[in-house]
């Protein structure tokens, strides 16, 4: 196939997406394979977004067998897959969804593996790690800097959600939002991302009251206390009795990185608890949202059309609502 | 069937065993199973809703495979609901999808059967289906989920009467018309054009021989608003001049003596060019149009208007892909003798299509080839002829088709945010004192008076937008109230189950208002003096009107219509009764027909009156109303976010009217002679006037008029979307 030529079965097919982000979008991304690691609700929804857009080939690993407790965010799999590989039982169910997409399996974990991982990534154009612990995103993510390839990292704990992306230098093109309407142009921008582990360091101090209170840190800080539990317990709160070390660890972070007083000295204890009780479970609603706007930001970055996410989202269910935080990162530059 | 019993394992943890067990004891409508409708089903039947009915009318295209992902390319053509329903009930044998292939229009689905939903939640792709809904679930007193996307952006947002704002609280902006005679004679954009092509010629050349005729109607409506005489007198002999065309297209073969397609071509590019030119003083101030020339475009000799773009035509990439070497074929622009050559050969199709009787007429259709290229090389040459940069097929399909475009990510984000807000509602109504907030069980009555209504505490709710602003991509802000002049919400809702065969809008009106309980009943043969309902005003408040819809069927001067039954009015099952007092002081009573159980005795009075009788609410003081449908310029996006969309439905530019295809609308074309009866009696410029000059008393009255086309600008070719709209059009299909 002609790679500069569309076929009129993708051109019906892709029709109205075509509309909203050009040929060219549509051909990068037609071009492009991503790596997902982890068969989750959150990499179930993304899966099945990036593959009906119409990505070249996605690559999929996840080690474990399907548990009854997937059914409830994983659509991919039914009754019968219980005790089945994941990645096998969800392969043509994903090949179903675009007949156009190439689905590569991987039953196990090894290309995990330092070495292994390196090599993998050499041969993808961007790297997607769903519900996994932040200790290894960082190793994964240093790995994918010495490649230079595109980073991303999302997932759930109950009713919250988070995105992280290192992009690198990462370039795109984007209507100038600042001229006046009807005098849009299009202009290239340039954003550099910091690794995961520069961007846990970050600070808040630069940010005024409004500018801290928009951002809604409660939330944030409810992650990465998470991830700060999950570090030093090896396991996800999983009750009431895990809230007060949560709460502790979660303030002691708010404290660190200097968030203004005015706005949050303590995480609120009923998010602490909700969150140490829900914590280790998935729910569609949230999956559906966290795995929509990480498909949709992916796409965003193949594509090199409009802002990606910078850096660091966080989704509160309880509100609907979504912020995104610049953890250590400078402000784009044209 | 059984299912794994760890799979309601995490949302049992997440929700708590209450809320968690409510969810398989909640009817749940879904309104539309497209875009929006097939993430949200999956999403619903994932969290664990089990009694859910899917309504669609609309059958799977190609196009819509790019994010319906319950459909298959092997399902095109299927209807979406079946389908979808299908598809999604492997996802958990628990649920119990019952799919309804039908338009939420339909009569069947009246406020009885709405109420017999615990929640609405809406998945569709254009606003008068939106509106039908949304007040359907004010009757019903159900509340409502409403959701909207188109392209990247989108929004949720719950619905409660009484509580929040209903979706008509905020009025939506009416699509962009444009003036019969930039369209029909003086067109300086592509879009004036295209709307020209599709609205008008397709009509002229392939249509009926009214709507033939429909193009001089649309020309005394201009003449009254005083557009210049001598141009529409030109315009009117032009459109009748259609004759010898049409004979040409109906007996077209190929061994034709004349060719349908130079004789149209002669005259609309040529002709009646010319005809326009004879008006000297029309192009004083605007550039002439150049008439085309058959023969002199063929051999490659013509000279036109502007030659840079409209001419020459580059076979460059449009728009957005400029400069890119990747291109799809009907991304190209054509040069004006390519144009022509398509002219050519798409009438000749379309007058094959007409000469083999195989069909009486052809619309313009996106989906359909020939009269996609008819209307891109039509326009385009209209476009040579003026001097406007043409359009590739591509972009003429969107124009004229109005395509939103649409993504998966997208829907799956709104799909999960409606299902969130539809939990805060269950949880909502869980923590209310009364255990009969579940809106299936409330009865009929109570719903309406606030005061009888349980106290519930809606203030989780949000209203949630995805937006540009990186810093905040969902944006999810509480509720507002509703707007207490709105011509929706605000009103009085109440059922009557009847026989329309046998009760009579007298029946209807003196039962709901309770005056046949005061009166003696004697008094049933009124021949039009009668002022019957004014004479028995004796509380200072029976100077009402009466409406169906937008159609009046009695006002204080005028009963006629009082002892005609509902189905000799042609008032149908799921319609409303409107009883409108004129001196404003009352909110506007609507009655929804129903129909009477299988059980009611046959020598009872065929209907059933509400029990209590609605009571009557005062209308706040301010005689300021914001009827629906006329919007003021919007200024602020956050709250309002126009929710339109009309994905696949032309939803300007055939004639502002529903075509029936879609959720829009079925028109009852059997309209009884009421309105007209009036109209005549009474002068409708005079009904309209006087309705403005007093301020309007009546935000349904007004809105009634409105809507019939009285006030607004109404017609064919008198919409389209415009490059430069700054409205953002939201939607879905």
């Amino acid at each position: 196939m002609n790679p500069s030529e569309f076929t009129e079965e993708e051109q019906g097919r892709y029709d109205r997406q075509i509309r909203l982000w050009g040929i060219e979008a549509q051909q990068r991304m037609r071009n492009a394979t991503i790596l997902v690691v982890k068969l989750k609700g959150t990499a179930t929804e993304t899966i099945k977004n990036i593959v009906l857009a119409g990505i070249g080939k996605l690559i999929l690993v996840d080690a474990d067998d399907v548990e009854e407790e997937d059914l409830g965010a994983g659509f991919f799999f039914c009754d019968d897959d219980v005790g089945k590989k994941r990645v096998d039982a969800a392969k043509a169910r994903i090949e179903n969804l675009n007949p156009l997409v190439t689905v590569e399996v991987v039953p196990n974990f090894d290309v995990l593996n330092n070495q292994n991982f390196e090599s993998t990534v050499n041969g993808v154009d961007l790297v997607c790690i769903t519900d996994w612990d932040s200790d290894d995103l960082v190793r994964l993510n240093n790995i994918c800097r010495r490649s230079q390839k595109p980073f991303y990292a999302g997932g759930t704990y109950g009713l919250l959600g988070y995105i992280f992306c290192d992009l690198l230098d990462h370039k795109y093109i984007s209507p100038d939002r600042s001229s006046p309407k009807d005098a849009q142009k299009n202009v290239q921008m340039k954003a550099s991302y910091p690794s995961l582990q520069d961007a846990l360091r970050h600070r808040w101090s630069a940010l005024s009251k409004r500018q801290t209170k928009e951002l809604n840190p409660a939330s944030i800080f409810a992650v990465l206390s998470l991830w700060k539990f999950q570090s030093s317990r090896k396991r996800l709160p999983n009750g009431t009795q895990d809230a007060q070390d949560l709460q502790q660890m979660a303030d002691a972070l708010v404290s660190d990185a200097d968030v203004n007083k005015q706005v949050l000295t303590t995480v609120p204890h009923d998010l602490i608890e909700s969150v140490a009780l829900t914590a280790p479970h998935e729910f569609s609603p949230i999956c559906a949202v966290v795995g929509g706007l990480l498909a949709q930001d992916i796409l965003k970055t193949l594509a090199a059309r409009e802002p990606p996410i910078a850096n660091f989202l966080t989704f509160d269910g309880n509100t609907g609502g979504a912020s995104v935080c610049r953890l250590s990162m400078p402000t784009t530059s044209l | 069937m059984s299912t794994a019993p760890g799979r309601t394992k995490h949302a049992e943890a997440i929700l708590g065993p209450k809320l968690h067990s409510r969810l398989s004891q909640t009817k749940v409508l879904v309104v539309g199973a497209g875009g929006i409708g097939c993430e949200l089903l999956k999403t619903i039947v994932l969290t664990g809703f089990t009694q859910i009915t899917l309504l669609d009318l609309d059958t799977i295209d190609l196009s819509n495979l790019n994010r319906q992902f319950l459909f298959r390319t092997k399902d095109v053509k299927k209807p979406k609901s079946i389908t979808a329903a299908r598809a999604a009930s492997s996802f958990n044998p628990n649920a119990k999808i019952t799919p309804i292939f039908g338009n939420i229009k339909d009569e069947e689905y009246d406020v009885n059967w709405f109420k017999g939903f615990g929640v609405v939640l809406n998945a569709l792709d254009n606003l008068d289906a939106r509106r039908h809904v949304n007040k359907m679930c004010m009757a019903a007193g159900v509340p409502l989920v409403e959701s909207g996307t188109a392209g990247y952006l989108g929004q949720v947002q719950p619905l409660v009467k009484d509580a929040t704002e209903c979706f008509d609280c905020i009025p939506k902006p009416t699509p962009k018309s444009f003036p019969v005679c930039t369209i029909r004679s003086t067109p300086s954009q592509p879009i004036h054009c295209i709307v020209w092509s599709k609205s008008y010629l397709m009509g002229q050349l392939f249509g009926t021989d009214e709507e033939a005729g429909a193009g001089t109607s649309e020309l005394d409506e201009a003449e009254k608003n005083g557009e210049n005489a001598e141009e529409i007198a030109k315009l009117r002999q032009e459109a009748r001049s259609f004759a010898r065309v049409r004979a040409a297209i109906r007996s077209y073969n190929v061994n034709s003596p004349e060719d349908p397609a130079k004789i149209a071509f002669e005259k609309v590019f040529k002709a009646d060019i010319e005809n326009l030119l004879s008006m000297s003083d029309m192009w004083k101030h605007r550039a002439p149009p150049v008439p085309l020339d058959y023969d002199t475009i063929i051999n490659g000799s013509f000279v036109g208007v502007d030659s840079s773009q409209a001419l020459n035509g580059t076979t460059g990439a449009s728009g957005q892909t400029n400069g890119s070497k990747v291109v799809m074929k009907d991304q190209k622009k054509l040069t004006l003798k390519e144009n022509l050559e398509l002219f050519v050969s798409s009438v000749h199709s379309l007058s094959a299509r007409l000469s083999s009787n195989e069909v009486q007429t052809i619309e313009f259709d996106k989906d359909d080839e020939d009269t996609l290229d008819f209307v891109t090389a039509a326009s385009n040459l209209r476009s040579a002829a003026y001097g406007i940069e043409g359009k590739s097929k591509w972009e003429v399909k969107e124009m004229a088709g109005n395509i939103i475009p649409a993504i998966a990510t997208t829907n799956a984000i709104i799909a999960g945010l409606i299902v969130l807000q539809a939990l805060n509602l269950l949880r909502a109504s869980l923590s209310s004192p009364s255990p009969s907030a579940s809106a299936s069980s409330s009865s009929q009555d109570a719903i309406h008076d606030p005061g009888t209504q349980p106290k519930v505490d809606y203030s989780s709710l949000r209203n949630v937008h995805i937006q540009i602003k990186p810093s905040v991509p969902l944006s999810s802000v509480k509720l507002s109230s509703p707007n207490p002049n709105c011509g929706i919400c605000r009103d009085t809702y109440t059922l009557v189950n009847c026989d329309r065969t046998r009760t009579t809008l007298r029946d209807i009106v003196h039962g709901v208002l309770g005056w046949s309980k005061q009166k003696a009943n004697g008094n049933s043969q009124l021949n039009g003096q009668g002022n019957d309902v004014a004479d028995n005003d004796e509380e200072g408040d029976r100077e009402i009107s009466v409406y169906e819809d937008k159609r009046i069927l009695a006002d204080p001067d005028w009963d006629d219509n009082l002892d005609r039954t509902l189905e000799s009015l042609n008032v149908g099952r799921g319609k409303f009764i409107s009883i409108v007092h004129e001196d404003g002081a009352w909110e506007t009573v609507q009655v929804g027909i129903g129909e009477l159980p299988p059980t009611h005795p046959p020598n009872a009075d065929p209907y059933i009156l509400p029990s209590p009788l609605p009571k009557l609410v005062k209308k706040p003081k301010s005689k300021q109303s914001v009827p629906p449908s006329t919007p003021p310029p919007r200024t602020s996006l956050k709250r309002s976010l126009p929710v339109d969309n009309d994905n696949d439905d032309v939803l300007v530019i055939d004639d502002g009217e529903n075509d029936g295809k879609k959720a829009g609308a079925r028109d009852t074309n059997g309209e009884p002679a009421a309105k007209k009866a009036k109209m005549s009696n009474d002068g409708a410029g005079n009904t309209k006037n006087s309705a403005n000059a007093t301020g309007l008393t009546s935000p349904s009255k007004k809105r009634k008029l409105e809507e019939d086309g009285l006030v607004m600008m109404d017609g064919p070719g008198e919409g389209g979307m415009d490059e430069d709209e700054d409205v953002i059009i939201i939607d879905e299909d």
